[in-house]
């Protein structure tokens, strides 16, 4: 790997850390998603430092071009990440359902009270 | 007495809700009924809701659009806390016909079955019978119901239907927010409760726009069978 790939994902690998640290601090992330930004940025720091461990790793699993062991592993790892998203959307759905119809059942009882007492 | 729910959904009904509601009343008063009405507003865009209250009909007004799954759901839920024996579920846009619920209530009240639903295509006694693609996907849907719970049902995506107390707290519980009805009938026949289809006639309707339209129909079938093989999959707790 030339110099310059090892600053630019260097550098990456920072601005990522940075960037999950930054909504850390601000409360707009759970810790343990900012653990995981943190890993990949760790990971990517690994192999952009010592790209001789990515090259063998590559060559272990069979990968004629090192770059495509990243490229498959980048996709499979994001597709796993919409998955869950999903899944954890879906969750999210259902509870806001729940709360706007139990909130709107409740206001036509209140109002049936209120209506009641006049 | 058994107590007697009629849950009309409704989004975007201002033209139609009053006068669908009038036909209720005139029905209970004639034949000595006593069908209560909700109606569950979907936070709809236009003046349904001071319709509504102008006319003192009973109704919930949803602070969110939830689409037909959830707004039939709260209805079911509102039976739920109110005690009811029978919920009906009955369109708000005039297509459903008043003369009919008692040919899908009796059945329930006399204990005879769990669910029943307001069918178009036994008896041909309807004239609408909706465009011809829908027929087909229709059709294929019931294929598809028939080969997932071993029983026959015509009309699958009839939202005309009764249910009786105990399915009234299943559906309390757990309701899907789309395509609810093949869903929620292949889920209540692998529960084995007893569904029964009863001949009604359904109107064109009047105003306002079929939560199905034309171009939507190849998608909501091709959802509506994998949901359906999905739930041939599933293990379900026997109710009865």
């Amino acid at each position: 790997m030339s110099l310059k790939l090892v600053l630019f994902m260097s550098l990456g690998a920072i601005l990522l850390i940075l960037l999950a640290t930054y909504f850390l601090r601000k409360g707009r992330i759970p810790e343990k998603y900012a653990l995981l930004w943190y890993v990949f940025a760790l990971i990517i720091l690994l192999f952009s430092v010592f790209p001789n461990v990515f090259y063998s790793l590559a060559k272990a699993f069979g990968f004629v071009i090192p770059s495509n062991m990243l490229m498959l592993a980048l996709i499979a790892i994001l597709f796993l990440l919409v998955m869950a998203l999903t899944i954890m959307m879906a969750g999210q759905k259902k509870k806001s359902i729940l709360l706007i119809q139990e909130l709107s059942l409740q206001k036509l009882e209140l109002d049936r009270i209120k209506r009641g007492n006049k | 007495m058994k107590k007697v729910l009629i849950v009309i959904p409704a989004y975007n009904e201002e033209k139609n809700i009053l006068r669908v509601y009038n036909s209720i009343m005139d029905y209970n008063k004639k034949n000595k009924t006593n069908y209560d009405v909700i109606v569950i507003n979907d936070c709809s865009t236009d003046g349904t809701s001071e319709v509504c209250h102008k006319n003192d009909i009973p109704v919930v007004d949803l602070i969110h659009n939830l689409g037909i799954g959830g707004a039939v759901q709260t209805g079911y839920k509102y039976a739920c806390y109110h005690d009811y024996d029978v919920a009906v579920q009955f369109d708000g846009d005039g297509q459903h016909d008043i003369r009919y619920v008692k040919d899908i209530v009796n059945p329930i009240l006399e204990a005879k079955a769990d669910m029943v639903i307001g069918s178009r295509f036994v008896e041909e006694k309807s004239t609408f019978k909706s465009t011809k693609a829908r027929r087909v996907g229709i059709k294929i849907i019931s294929a598809f119901m028939k080969f997932v719970t071993h029983k026959k049902i015509y009309d699958v995506t009839s939202g005309f239907r009764a249910i009786n107390k105990e399915i009234i707290y299943d559906f309390a519980l757990s309701y899907p927010n789309e395509y609810p009805e093949p869903i929620t009938t292949a889920e209540i026949l692998k529960k084995k409760y007893r569904v029964n289809e009863v001949a009604v006639e359904m109107k064109e309707r009047i105003g306002g726009v079929s939560s199905i339209r034309a171009w939507k129909s190849a998608y909501y079938m091709m959802n509506v069978c994998l949901a359906l093989l999905i739930i041939k999959t599933r293990r379900y707790k026997r109710c009865r």
